[in-house]
């Protein structure tokens, strides 16, 4: 068994919140534990209500976030303490994320294509602007989208599952091992909601990305996930394989979770 | 529903409940476009383009389309929301309790003073942006209803704690500021506003979005049971199929500012008809069901420039001639069933 491309190691956080005289402490994450291999992609997803503290978890795993207690590794690199420019590069070179709402992740005022060419300059292997160009298009070729299509164009003359999918292709340009995306798919439509989680498959499958999927919605995780963790109040409360834990969910709050799903294909339950 | 709710039952049944199928709300080929001009640059969307429907008494009317299907800027124009520059440019909303005008958007103040809130409410996605953060929930109850319950200070604090008592809700939380309760408490706030009044119609836009899976579920049986019980019509607008399925009785689909399919909704389900409609639940996935999911290739129109003829034909797989050309009717195809599409409705076009 190689090192794991990702380790939590009874990873906590705990939040202190009001002022001199009264101190109250809120465990956001409570003793997290999981790994994810280096040599097979997989996706991993979390699955969590409002408080449940998933994004606390993806914002520690970006390096945004330091645990208070435990340790966090990845490839070597002791995410809770990063330090220095070079280990802060590799490190964002490695790890990418992808953000709830597009239109608040690009800055309104500038043109999308200029995001991408900043990043191939930066992270990708480009030198000069042609090649930061080809680099910029062959990655939102990945996404079912051409430079053409962005170039010039404002995050607001997009659709917010274009958007996305640029979003996607920016974090595609360093060649990540790992995505982060923290629901990347609540602000979609339906009808484009599978059109991004099915990339997500494909950039699994194709180029051996793994991706941490946060997200609330049970049906998109069934869909693509391989390993899930249900998270309530900051502990994991059920994991495992992806279709067995949504098939057949064990504990009660998976189960209540499971129950409130409202699929078309027991309509009308609420009525009468 | 039973135990306290049980209490409140409606006395007086309102006029013409006799008649079932009696539509509340008549929407008569509206057609509400936004019209910039800037630095002598004319820009005409045109977010909703000819919609014709009816409500009617005593049901849930569901309303899906994603975003820039023209849903949101439908029920502004029908709850009369209509600033510049969206203008209604043709067309008519009328209510069965307010005859004699074309739409909210053209009654005279006073109409529109006597008519909302008491016959015409609202439900929004954000409930903290509805209540106002300075006030305690009670005031916000005194702003809204009490000119049109009338009584005692006294008399309407007791009539709004019963009506509490509906959704569930403590009458602690009227002395409490919105910021104290959780989402689901201050969505079942705005719940228990938009029906104090036992209005005949409630317009609910995304009402649950953003709750929790497991409060969605308590907050929309709850609005089920409350509809049930005054007998209001809902016009519900989501673009989530599931709640669709779950809570709403007839079902219109629009797509690219126009409505393109109407049923039923378990009929949508189990036999929808336009080929945008197939894929929308073609592509909903199930837990349990493992077969992959298609996405629909291209992307939804620009209304600004939107495409001749039906406004689908670009993305869609029955595509034919005709359809670049023309715009396909809205017809009944099978009865209660009304699509708009070419390749369903051959030789419809007059």
């Amino acid at each position: 068994m190689s090192e794991p491309l990702l380790r939590l190691d009874h990873v906590s956080k705990t939040f202190a919140r009001g002022g001199f005289f009264s101190r109250r402490r809120i465990e956001a994450v409570k003793d997290l534990s999981f790994t994810i291999a280096a040599d097979k992609a997989e996706i991993f997803t979390i699955i969590g209500e409002s408080g449940s503290g998933k994004s606390t978890t993806a914002r520690m795993i970006l390096g945004i976030e330091r645990p208070t207690g435990g340790s966090l590794q990845f490839d070597g690199l002791d995410v809770g303490a990063l330090n220095g420019h070079a280990d802060r590069m590799r490190f964002m070179h490695a790890v990418q994320p992808i953000f709830q709402n597009p239109f608040e992740a690009f800055n309104p005022l500038k043109q999308l294509d200029r995001y991408l060419f900043l990043t191939a300059r930066r992270f990708g292997a480009a030198r000069d602007q042609a090649e930061a160009e080809r680099l910029a298009d062959e990655a939102l070729r990945k996404v079912g989208l051409s430079l053409a299509e962005a170039k010039g164009r404002f995050p607001h003359e997009l659709s917010g599952g274009q958007l996305q999918r640029v979003a996607i292709a920016r974090a595609l340009l360093s060649n990540p091992k790992l995505i982060v995306a923290d629901e990347p798919v609540s602000m979609v439509d339906a009808s484009l909601r599978m059109a991004i989680v099915n990339l997500f498959k494909a950039l699994r499958d194709e180029l051996g990305i793994s991706i941490i999927y946060i997200t609330h919605d049970l049906a998109t995780a069934y869909s693509i996930s391989d390993r899930i963790i249900i998270m309530q109040k900051g502990e994991v409360v059920e994991a495992g394989d992806a279709r067995a834990v949504l098939a057949a969910p064990q504990h009660p709050y998976s189960r209540q979770l499971r129950e409130a799903v409202l699929t078309p294909d027991s309509p009308r339950a609420l009525a009468s | 529903m039973s135990g306290p709710v049980a209490l409140h039952t409606p006395t007086t049944p309102v006029a013409g409940a006799a008649l079932a199928s009696d539509p509340v709300l008549r929407v008569n080929d509206i057609q509400a476009h936004f019209r910039t001009q800037h630095f002598g640059v004319s820009r005409e969307v045109r977010a909703v383009d000819g919609v014709t429907f009816d409500v009617r008494r005593n049901e849930i009317y569901g309303l899906a389309g994603e975003s820039s299907s023209g849903k949101t800027t439908l029920i502004k124009t029908i709850a009369g929301a209509i600033k510049p520059p969206l203008q209604v440019v043709g067309g008519s909303v009328q209510f069965s309790f307010m005859p004699g005008y074309p739409g909210l958007h053209a009654a005279p103040a006073a109409e529109v003073e006597r008519v909302r809130w008491r016959h015409l409410s609202y439900v929004m996605q954000g409930s903290m942006n509805v209540l106002n953060p300075m006030r305690r929930v009670i005031s916000t109850f005194q702003d809204f209803a009490w000119r049109h319950l009338g009584g005692s200070r006294k008399q309407f604090e007791e009539r709004v704690v019963a009506h509490l008592a509906r959704v569930r809700l403590d009458p602690a939380v009227l002395r409490a500021y919105p910021h104290e309760l959780s989402g689901g408490m201050r969505q079942r706030v705005t719940i228990a506003l938009a029906t104090i009044c036992k209005p005949d119609f409630i317009i609910a836009d995304e009402p649950t979005t953003a709750l929790d899976v497991i409060v969605q579920k308590d907050v929309l049986g709850m609005i089920r049971s409350i509809q049930q019980e005054m007998g209001s019509s809902v016009l519900f607008v989501t673009h989530d199929m599931g709640v669709h399925a779950h809570l709403t009785d007839r079902l219109g689909i629009m797509y690219g500012g126009r409505l393109v399919e109407e049923a039923p909704t378990p009929e949508i389900f189990s036999r929808p008809l336009h080929p945008y409609t197939v894929y929308l639940i073609g592509s909903l996935p199930r837990i349990g069901d493992d077969t992959p999911r298609k996405s629909l290739e291209g992307s939804p129109p620009n209304l600004a420039d939107p495409p001749t003829g039906c406004r689908f034909h670009p993305r869609c797989p029955l595509a034919m001639e005709v359809c670049a050309r023309q715009v396909p009717p809205m017809v009944e195809s099978l009865p209660g069933h009304r699509v708009a599409c070419h390749a369903v409705n051959p030789g419809a076009a007059a």
